[in-house]
């Protein structure tokens, strides 16, 4: 499992762990099993909790909200956190396997596209739905006559075109929510009425690609795209799930009337599964199932509820949803996330400040050189694919040591990337470590650097760094230097990459005043690390 | 279970004596579990608490998983499994084969139907694909409709729909042909028509049959892979979701029965002309598994239970009663009834169409039929 989270997701359980797994070895004690698989689950359980009572499911961070109530289902429930595509892909490859027993995502349609994923699958209970809107602030709805709900993905792609509002959706690489408002929007433009096909992708991506030109926030998941529009608004709205829209103050829900993708959080027991966790699964799923689990969800997370005995509350509003035909060969899927990649998005500017101090020498240089090859194409995973540098893109590697190095700026071309990804690999093979460690002098750099070019472009800045600040400016510099700025340079995001012995307090303050986010590597790859960073880029 | 024996055995012990009698497997920690696999539809049926009692009554714990019929006849581990209980002869006849297993049991079946909503069987009726039988229920005309799928038709596009007016094609929801018996009896019933209404006998007939009826799979989209779950979003989601969607006669009657009020006034249920019976067979590993098909056979108690789930049993009186009880809008005598292919002539329809999927090829250029 990869330990990369964004800042503030951290887990704290290391006491209830250590109390669960002192109550699971007296039950091992109890139940007389061989001494051979005592020592197996102790060893095993060093790390995690685990054993027999405990169901143990992967799941997306978008079913996180629902964790607290599980403790009141009478079934102990242990649930690691990743992203969609990953946990896809995880799953499909057989990795997840006895190392979980169920998952737990928004959905599973991306998943089954996977050769090999569905005889990985055993029974799939849904257990809430909640489709993927648009919200607007009030005002803009209004303005745009929107308050009362009829309107189309056309007449929304119509508005965006001319500019008369903007909006942030997450990326459709990384986080469902985003993809799925990708086939909605997609399906809906298309006017084709049937699933959509590769041909039909790239029919319709002239038309997608005006809808996306009012796009000015990106996130990695929904709820730091929620987050981020709550602290800073900076955009008319955002493409969320209906839960997440109705949660936030001051929106007005828009419910397309061509159509929507729903989320309906299927709990989906792995064919692997052994007996007793067969056992956890079902207790758990029809206690969730339970008229009074459905009320508590439908009122404390506001998705609708998938039973008929409870019916919607009023805050759904009334509008009938008509669902859009999803996808059903892999080929298409993909077709539709490469093209929004290369051709519909904004295309993105990526600084790096890198570290190559003395202390980067040995495995660590090495780590880094293979993140930064890992997004040149040299990960043939889908994820790995989806993450590398894109058509379009630029990308600014600025490496240091005692001082900033000088900026070495790529340009991705609109087709053909191979030969700039060529460079940008061979590029960071040739990084060496030596010296000290001038972090704000390379993040000064990287933000000199954003006030040239850049236009048309969503630029973010990546600081990676394994140690703290040894020459040139401090903090405090940075700080004062940032006011200095334009507004928008001040408005780029920095997303910092602990690595190391990173300083995690310093780090986070350069996030939070960046209004970027922290992702821990030193647990985990580096290379994860980065991965997970292009979903915000 | 063997971890709990410690606790149990202390507890349990003089209870269950009788159980050690009757099924004679030497166990005596409580009603002996019997795990099976079957078809979705099915496990409302077994999580049931009558019905769990009714088998603890003999000394049988009843433990199910799900997966398409398809998916237990080819891909599932039925090691694990005491029994395998698909939805359809024909993948019951298989597994029968491979395991050589002597004796299997069909206690129950139901006609393939279609739940949908009364203003989509106005617009329907208008359209020509819906009539009344005269024999209280109504009937959705197959040729017509795969005629209409063929022309690509789109319900905003239908004559006097004002109700519906939805940019999508008329499609009727159904399972994954590849992994669930339920798209794979529509698949029956629709290649029959297509083979100019006889059942495909012949591997010749399969290539051109299978191109002609594709169209109402692929072009669906995204299909779940078990019966229950389009079922769950007709009865939650409702008409913008699902408008009508392929099922188990029982799926809809087990609510009709149950009087929950998940069956709403607008919602209705249509007969397919022609149609195909689902004969739920259970395929036996273990001597106690083929107690649990016995009793789901001979047992009185169980009969009734699985009558008031919806489902026809060799009593047909049970379930004659509960329609007339509750005014079900029940076909009682299917007269428009054809039979599935064979397992391996359903297989090479299914393949066609999976090979379909894979190539990402539409059929018409595909069988250049």
């Amino acid at each position: 499992m990869s330990a990369v989270h964004p800042a503030g997701t951290a887990h704290g359980r290391g006491i209830r762990s250590a109390v669960r797994l002192a109550a699971r070895l007296s039950v091992v004690a109890l139940t007389l099993l061989s001494a051979a698989t005592l020592a197996a689950c102790s060893s095993e359980a060093s790390g995690t909790e685990d054993g027999p009572d405990v169901l143990r499911v992967l799941a997306g961070s978008e079913v996180k909200d629902l964790e607290p109530m599980l403790q009141r289902s009478g079934v102990k429930v242990k649930i690691s956190y990743t992203g969609t595509l990953d946990g896809a892909e995880q799953v499909a490859s057989g990795g997840a396997d006895g190392a979980y027993d169920a998952i737990w995502f928004s959905s599973n349609r991306y998943l089954s596209l996977i050769d090999g994923a569905s005889a990985r699958l055993s029974t799939e209970t849904k257990v809430m739905a909640s489709p993927v809107l648009l919200g607007l602030k009030t005002a803009k709805a209004r303005e745009l006559g929107w308050e009362s709900g009829a309107v189309s993905w056309e007449q929304i792609a119509t508005a965006a075109r001319e500019g008369r509002f903007t909006f942030g959706m997450t990326n459709p690489a990384s986080s469902n929510s985003g993809f799925s408002a990708l086939v909605g929007v997609a399906a809906a433009l298309s006017d084709a009425g049937e699933a959509l096909s590769t041909q039909q992708v790239s029919a319709v991506t002239p038309k997608l690609k005006e809808f996306f030109s009012a796009q000015r926030l990106t996130a990695g998941s929904s709820g730091w795209l929620a987050d981020a529009y709550t602290r800073e608004g900076g955009v008319d709205g955002i493409v969320n799930y209906e839960s997440v829209l109705l949660g936030l103050k001051g929106l007005t829900v828009i419910y397309p009337s061509d159509g929507v993708v729903t989320a309906d959080y299927p709990l989906t027991l792995l064919a692997s599964a052994k007996p007793d966790k067969k056992d956890l699964y079902g207790k758990l799923t029809s206690w969730l199932r339970t008229p009074a689990a459905q009320k508590e969800i439908m009122t404390t997370t506001h998705r609708r509820p998938i039973v008929p005995e409870v019916r919607p509350g009023p805050e759904f509003g009334s509008a009938p949803l008509l669902e859009l035909p999803f996808p059903n060969r892999r080929a298409a899927a993909d077709a539709l996330i490469t093209a929004y990649l290369d051709e519909v998005r904004v295309p993105a500017r990526a600084l790096f400040v890198l570290d190559t101090s003395g202390s980067m020498q040995g495995e660590r240089i090495d780590a880094l050189r293979r993140a930064l090859v890992t997004l040149t194409g040299a990960d043939t995973s889908a994820s790995g694919t989806f993450s590398r540098f894109r058509n379009r893109e630029n990308v600014v590697l600025i490496p240091f040591n005692d001082s900033a190095g000088q900026p070495k700026p790529f340009v991705l071309p609109e087709r053909d990337p191979e030969p700039v990804l060529a460079q940008i690999k061979s590029y960071a093979e040739r990084l060496q470590a030596s010296g000290g460690t001038a972090i704000y002098d390379g993040l000064r750099a990287a933000y000199r650097e954003a006030a040239t070019g850049g236009d048309g472009h969503y630029t973010s800045v990546v600081l990676m760094t394994d140690g703290e600040n040894t020459d040139g400016s401090s903090y405090e510099d940075f700080e004062a230097f940032r006011q200095t700025l334009p507004e928008a340079q001040q408005k780029v995001r920095t997303f910092v990459v602990l690595f190391g012995e990173s300083d995690v307090d310093e780090m986070q303050k350069i996030a939070t005043l960046t209004r970027g986010a922290v992702f821990d590597a030193r647990t985990g790859s580096l290379a994860a690390a980065f991965k997970e960073i292009r979903g915000y880029q | 279970m063997k971890r709990s024996i410690g606790i149990v055995l202390a507890l349990l012990l003089g209870a269950v004596v009788v159980v050690a009698v009757v099924l004679g497997n030497g166990g005596d920690d409580g009603p002996a579990t019997v795990r099976g696999v079957i078809g979705s539809e099915k496990k409302p049926f077994f999580d049931d608490p009558r019905v769990r009692a009714a088998f603890e009554k003999h000394g049988l714990r009843v433990e199910v998983d799900t997966a398409g019929s398809r998916q237990i006849a080819t891909e599932v581990k039925l090691d694990d499994y005491a029994f395998a209980f698909p939805s359809s002869l024909p993948a019951a006849e298989k597994i029968k084969r491979d395991r050589k297993v002597a004796q299997t049991f069909s206690p129950f079946y139901s006609p393939m139907a279609i739940a949908t909503f009364k203003p989509i069987v106005d617009i329907l009726t208008k359209a020509g694909l819906v009539r009344d039988s005269g024999q209280g229920y109504q009937v959705f005309d197959m040729e017509k409709y795969l005629d209409m799928v063929a022309k690509g038709t789109r319900w905003d596009r239908l004559p006097g729909n004002t109700t519906y007016p939805a940019r999508k094609r008329v499609l009727m929801t159904t399972t994954d042909v590849r992994t669930s018996n339920s798209a794979a009896m529509y698949l029956a019933m629709a290649g029959y028509v297509a083979n100019g209404d006889d059942v495909v006998t012949t591997t010749a007939q399969i290539p051109k049959v299978a191109g002609a009826v594709a169209p109402i799979f692929l072009d669906q989209g995204y299909s779940q892979s078990s019966s229950e779950a389009p079922f769950t979003d007709y009865l939650v989601m409702g008409s913008g979701k699902t408008p009508m969607v392929m099922i188990y006669e029982a799926q809809y009657l087990s609510h009709v029965f149950a009087g929950d009020g998940s069956i709403r006034p607008d919602m209705r249920l249509l007969y397919p002309a022609p149609t195909v019976l689902s004969k739920h067979t259970l395929v036996p590993f273990t001597p106690q598994a083929s107690e649990v098909g016995r009793l789901l056979t001979e047992d009185p108690e169980l009969r009734s239970l699985a009558a008031q789930h919806g489902f026809r049993t060799a009593d047909p009186k049970a379930f004659a009663d509960l329609v007339a009880k509750h005014r079900a809008p029940v076909a009682r005598d299917l007269v428009d009834v054809v039979e599935p292919p064979t397992y391996e002539n359903l297989e090479g329809l299914i393949a066609n169409i999976e090979h379909l999927y894979e190539s990402g090829s539409v059929p018409q250029t595909e069988g250049g039929s």
